[in-house]
């Protein structure tokens, strides 16, 4: 540790200044802009924004898309890295590398194939069809289901990588000592996987969780106006209606949200 | 990392290298892009030695951007529909036009010279709004049509933020059986239908899609994407409904204080001449708005052609879209999305 | 016996999902029909040739790879000296240092394009390209920071002393001794960050005017004329390309250590 702290400054002040001033700086006017109406300081705009049972709506569907997203990447994120965890390592590897691969692709590209695979003629309800489980197609497409598909592919991966990384850090006998101890796979899981693999959990929740708030592409493509989530109503505000008092509400919602998940998690995984 | 720096330089380079040419900025509809540079940009590139900057949008969105740099315009000219026009005309956001300037001004009908009364814009196109649908699966003798049963689940309705969204609400609420602009139990009996309703649409290419793979087999529409429909291998069919068709006004403007009036005139008034208008009307694109076009009645017919049609067409007034808009999104949000 | 085949079914099962939608895409692409369809109507080419006949998806390639090599350099060379000062100096207020460093990463990126374009490309007359570096870099700048950081953790602090004390001054002990042992990281940081940044759409949404946007806008406004098979080709190019550069990140450098 050097301590000549004035070299310290001069080294992380470039970076420092620069997020402040071009990104902190725009954005906190932006945020401003919510507590604005005709220019003078009100929370009128936010009692009117919350007066309006489209906001309300879409508010807790955001935020309910983006639990669900987190809760089932983290059940399928757990059994699918425990599996990979236990694979020989040259498998491992390249298990890993397709996991990961969907985080190279652009969400364009990904989210488009869902309209394909979705539609009414697509192979999910051809399938449907085929084996006799209904008797017309299903309607995915423009349905909170399809959102909450695309968002589960979008960042499921990131869950996965998590708790991996957690994962290879149990210690290798811990789970056959418990299980020679006469403990159930659900007491093992509970008692020791769950413990051990905390922090993981949470870091893999925060990702998805936010990725899931913050998402655009895939409620515009799969929601469309039917299902409008917090990102989507705020490009609507401004692009149609040029309203930058919502903007500014609805990306401070958004902020406090991800922010929110961030420190409350955090201190979750300390516990 | 050594040669990234050249590279990167290089590319600054290629991005920025085309400033020797005069550029005109101009903001159209994004459907049909390569018929219009066969017919009209690349033409005019020719002759005016210029570049056309082309931005593509639905007219909303546009015009919404047209308003946020209002102080400084980054689009010269633009194509938008014509009450969005009248919108930004009544913010004193569009520049009044010196019609000597467009030679084929005369050529035009009546309705197109002045549609907004203060000059500040000229119509290029008119178009009919009528239903696309599926005629092997369903039939669609009204606009009331389109909230029955067997087309339930199966049927898209134009987003109310859009151009087609109060022309479908207008034409709904006289198939209802309710009389002015008033959609109050229009939008009722859409809320209540909602869930009946696959998407409400946005865009054209958005609908062609969701029709092409079967999603959607009845949904409004303006003529001007019929071309879209007509040529697929399903059976599509343009609806005569019993309480006619319903249309529209696209209209050409010029955002104030600009700086490049003479270039948007020259280009404006070569969109406007007999040659250009029968090059896009060919293209089964935009229906003409200069009389002195003619074209054969295969072409005709994919278009919204002659007068006669034009004054069937069942229209609202820009002033009451405007004046009543606001409050049917309201309305909408609160009720038929929430 | 049974338990290995559980477990193989379960990670055949989560990577179908995950990656089945890609092997889509790519067959998607190679329909002879018109429209955007699984199975696709006979197979060709035509459509992955037809992507580089629009001159629109070539002008935004040229200005995402800009912003993506360019951002990405522009952060390493401000982002470099930050994680440096953090691993290796007692700094006043490291904690606010770091919260702000890592800012871009919490703020949806929606919201960084909307108030750039609001408030210095409008009034502040910024041509969008600029806007679009800066947000680019911005955004990138935190993952620089965080993995550079991470190979600077990994290096024994005492090899500089050492070089300092055998007469290098500060400056030559940082590019003698720490640059070449951290180049893999830097390497790393570097594709990381192009990949972020070449993929970026919330950030670019509002950012783009007239003739200016990047790749994945201009996609998407090309779905928006026509929903051909042409942008699942392109979808399948660039994520061949992506793909290219991460495998062979991984293949010289071992790239997923520092993911």
């Amino acid at each position: 540790m050097f301590q000549n702290r004035t070299e310290g400054l001069a080294l992380v002040l470039p970076a420092a200044v620069f997020i402040a001033v071009l990104f902190l700086f725009p954005v906190g006017i932006l945020l401003s802009e919510g507590f604005k109406v005709g220019g003078e300081w009100s929370l009128a705009g936010y009692a009117d924004f919350v007066s309006k049972p489209l906001n309300r709506t879409v508010f807790f569907r955001t935020l309910k898309l983006g639990f669900l997203v987190a809760f089932v990447s983290a059940i399928i994120g757990y059994a699918t890295a425990f599996c990979i965890v236990n694979l020989e390592p040259a498998q491992r590897g390249r298990v890993f590398g397709l996991i990961i691969l969907p985080l190279m692709i652009s969400p364009v590209a990904r989210t488009y194939a869902w309209i394909v695979i979705l539609g009414r003629t697509g192979i999910v309800n051809k399938a449907i069809v085929g084996m006799g489980l209904s008797d017309s197609p299903i309607r995915f497409l423009f349905t909170e289901t399809a959102v909450f598909i695309g968002l589960l592919q979008l960042f499921m991966p990131l869950m996965i990588v998590s708790l991996i990384s957690a994962m290879e850090n149990l210690p290798k006998d811990a789970i056959p000592a418990a299980r020679v101890l006469g403990a159930s796979w659900l007491q093992v899981f509970t008692k020791v996987i769950l413990p051990l693999t905390r922090e993981g959990l949470v870091l893999g929740g925060t990702l998805v969780f936010t990725g899931a708030l913050t998402a655009y592409i895939t409620p515009a493509i799969l929601g469309g106006s039917k299902v409008l989530m917090l990102e989507t109503l705020l490009y609507q505000r401004v692009n149609v209606s040029n309203d930058y008092v919502s903007a500014g509400i609805i990306a401070t919602i958004l902020i406090v949200m991800c922010f929110g998940a961030n420190v409350v998690l955090r201190r979750v995984a300390k516990a | 990392m050594k040669y990234l720096l050249p590279v990167c330089a290089g590319l600054m380079l290629a991005s920025t290298s085309t400033f020797a040419k005069d550029k005109l900025t101009i903001s159209v509809y994004s459907f049909a892009q390569d018929a219009y540079k066969e017919a009209l940009y690349d033409p005019f590139e020719e002759i005016c030695d210029c570049d056309l900057v082309i931005e593509t949008g639905n007219s909303v969105e546009r015009m919404a951007k047209i308003e946020a740099n209002a102080a400084k315009p980054v689009i010269d000219m633009a194509v938008i529909s014509s009450h969005d026009a009248l919108a930004l005309a009544r913010k004193g956001l569009l520049q009044t036009l010196d019609t000597s300037k467009l030679s084929s001004f005369n050529d035009l009908y009546e309705a197109a010279k002045n549609p907004l009364g203060d000059n500040t814009a000229v119509g290029y196109t008119f178009y009919a709004s009528s239903i696309v649908y599926r005629s092997d699966l369903v039939d669609i003798k009204s606009w009331a049509d389109l909230l029955k049963p067997e087309v339930a689940g199966r049927v898209s309705l134009p987003n109310i933020t859009g151009t087609q969204g109060p022309l479908t609400l207008h034409m709904l609420n006289q198939a209802l059986g309710h009389k002015g602009i008033d959609f109050t139990k229009t939008i009722d009996a859409v809320a209540e239908n909602a869930d009946n309703i696959v998407t409400f649409y946005s865009r054209s290419s958005e609908l062609a899609q969701l029709m092409q793979q079967e999603e959607v087999i009845a949904a409004p529409l303006g003529r001007f994407a019929w071309s879209r429909f007509s040529g697929s291998d399903l059976p599509f069919k343009w609806a005569e409904p019993a309480e006619g068709q319903t249309g529209g006004m696209n209209v050409m403007l010029m955002t104030k204080g600009n700086g490049n009036e003479e270039l948007a005139y020259k280009f404006m008034d070569y969109w406007l001449s007999t040659e250009v208008q029968t090059r896009i009307a060919m293209a089964k694109i935009d229906s003409p708005a200069n009389m002195k076009v003619e074209v054969p009645a295969d072409v005709a017919d994919s278009l919204t052609y002659g007068a006669e049609l034009i004054n069937s067409l069942n229209m609202i007034s820009p002033a009451d879209i405007i004046d009543n808009r606001d409050a049917w999104v309201e309305q909408w949000n609160n009720k038929v999305i929430k | 016996m049974g338990q290995t085949w559980a477990s193989r079914l379960i990670i055949f099962t989560t990577l179908l999902f995950l990656v089945g939608p890609f092997i889509i895409i790519i067959f998607a692409g190679l329909s002879a029909g018109s429209s955007l369809a699984f199975p696709p109507d006979g197979l060709s080419l035509k459509w992955y040739l037809a992507v580089f006949e629009v001159e629109s998806f070539r002008q935004s390639f040229v200005l995402s790879m800009f912003l993506a090599v360019g951002g990405t350099l522009t952060a390493l060379v401000i982002g470099v000296p930050a994680a440096y000062a953090i691993c290796r100096y007692n700094i006043p207020g490291a904690e606010t240092i770091k919260i702000i460093v890592a800012a871009p990463i919490i703020v949806p990126g929606i919201i960084v394009g909307l108030a750039l374009l609001r408030y210095l490309v409008v009034p502040l007359e910024f041509t969008v390209t600029l806007a679009l570096f800066l947000a680019h870099t911005a955004l990138v700048l935190p993952y620089a920071v965080r993995v550079v950081s991470a190979s600077l953790q990994n290096l024994r602090t005492d090899i500089e002393e050492a070089a300092v004390l055998l007469g290098c001054n500060r400056l030559q002990a940082f590019t003698k001794v720490i640059l070449p042992n951290i180049r893999s990281g830097i390497l790393a940081a570097f594709i990381l960050g192009f990949v972020t940044s070449f993929n970026q759409v919330p950030v670019s949404l509002f950012l783009s005017g007239p003739g200016v946007r990047t790749l994945p806008i201009d996609m998407l406004a090309y779905m928006e004329i026509t929903y051909d098979p042409s942008v699942a080709a392109l979808s399948a190019l660039l994520a061949f390309l992506s793909i290219g550069i991460v495998f062979i990140a991984e293949k010289t450098l071992g790239f997923s250590r520092y993911v």
